[in-house]
């Protein structure tokens, strides 16, 4: 599955919903299903909090043994895995939600990896299936 | 997603199903508002249909949970499903709210 979703703004639910429902992803395990909606969900809202994008470009690809997926924007460089993250053992008082996103999907997927390049921010996230 | 609060006794349960995403967790945050307004919160959620959270929705019950705990009541979040409660656990959310 490849698509270009342009405007970017109030598509959430389009993106995910397109990812949940390609051949790629559908016939997935719930378990996995579930970690590859909450990945989708939380890099495309740090998109569009950040790379001030109007587009995105969602790829999924599957082989055998895994699945990953790759949004690409034409928005300003923004490196989503430079944040630190956040003190998971914080106490209640000093917790924060930024960071959190992203956070559950680099323990989420089996790996996570970003670049930046001819002007647009890459990001890949792949999951294996068992 | 769908919010239900009842009240019997002083104690509060409420419950919580569907989805909670960047889509609704406004709409989640006004139908907790109720339960951030009690006086002596005793509170009970029932998370057993509660089919996905994403950190939208940690947001709002880490809000939830500074309220009750602002007036030292309690809150418990009861069924969670193994999923829903995988993202508290990866968060340590499950250190700072109750999850029984």
């Amino acid at each position: 599955m490849k698509h270009r979703f342009e405007p970017l703004e109030g598509r959430n639910a389009e993106i995910i919903e397109s990812v949940m429902g390609c051949e790629e992803v559908a016939g997935l395990s719930e378990d996995i299903r579930f970690k590859i909606r909450l990945c989708v969900e939380e890099v495309e809202e740090n998109i569009l909090c950040y790379s001030g994008s109007t587009w995105v470009e969602v790829e999924v690809l599957r082989s055998e043994n895994s699945v990953t997926v790759k949004f690409s924007d034409g928005g300003v460089e923004f490196d989503p895995l430079s944040k630190e993250d956040p003190d998971v053992n914080a106490p209640l008082e000093e917790r924060q939600i930024g960071g959190l996103g992203i956070f559950l999907c680099k323990q989420m997927m089996d790996s996570v990896e970003y670049r930046f390049e001819n002007h647009r921010n890459e990001f890949k996230m792949t999951k294996r299936l068992k | 997603m769908n919010i239900t609060i009842n009240e019997e006794d002083g104690k509060v349960r409420a419950s919580v199903c569907g989805r909670v995403d960047t889509t609704n967790a406004e709409q989640f945050l006004q139908g907790v508002k109720p339960l951030m307004e009690i006086e002596k919160p005793d509170i009970e959620i029932d998370c057993g249909e509660l089919e996905y959270t994403s950190s939208q929705g940690l947001r709002v019950f880490l809000m939830l949970q500074k309220a009750v705990s602002a007036k030292k009541g309690s809150m418990v979040l009861t069924r969670m499903r193994p999923q829903v409660k995988e993202v508290f656990d990866i968060t340590g959310f499950s250190n700072i709210i109750r999850i029984v």
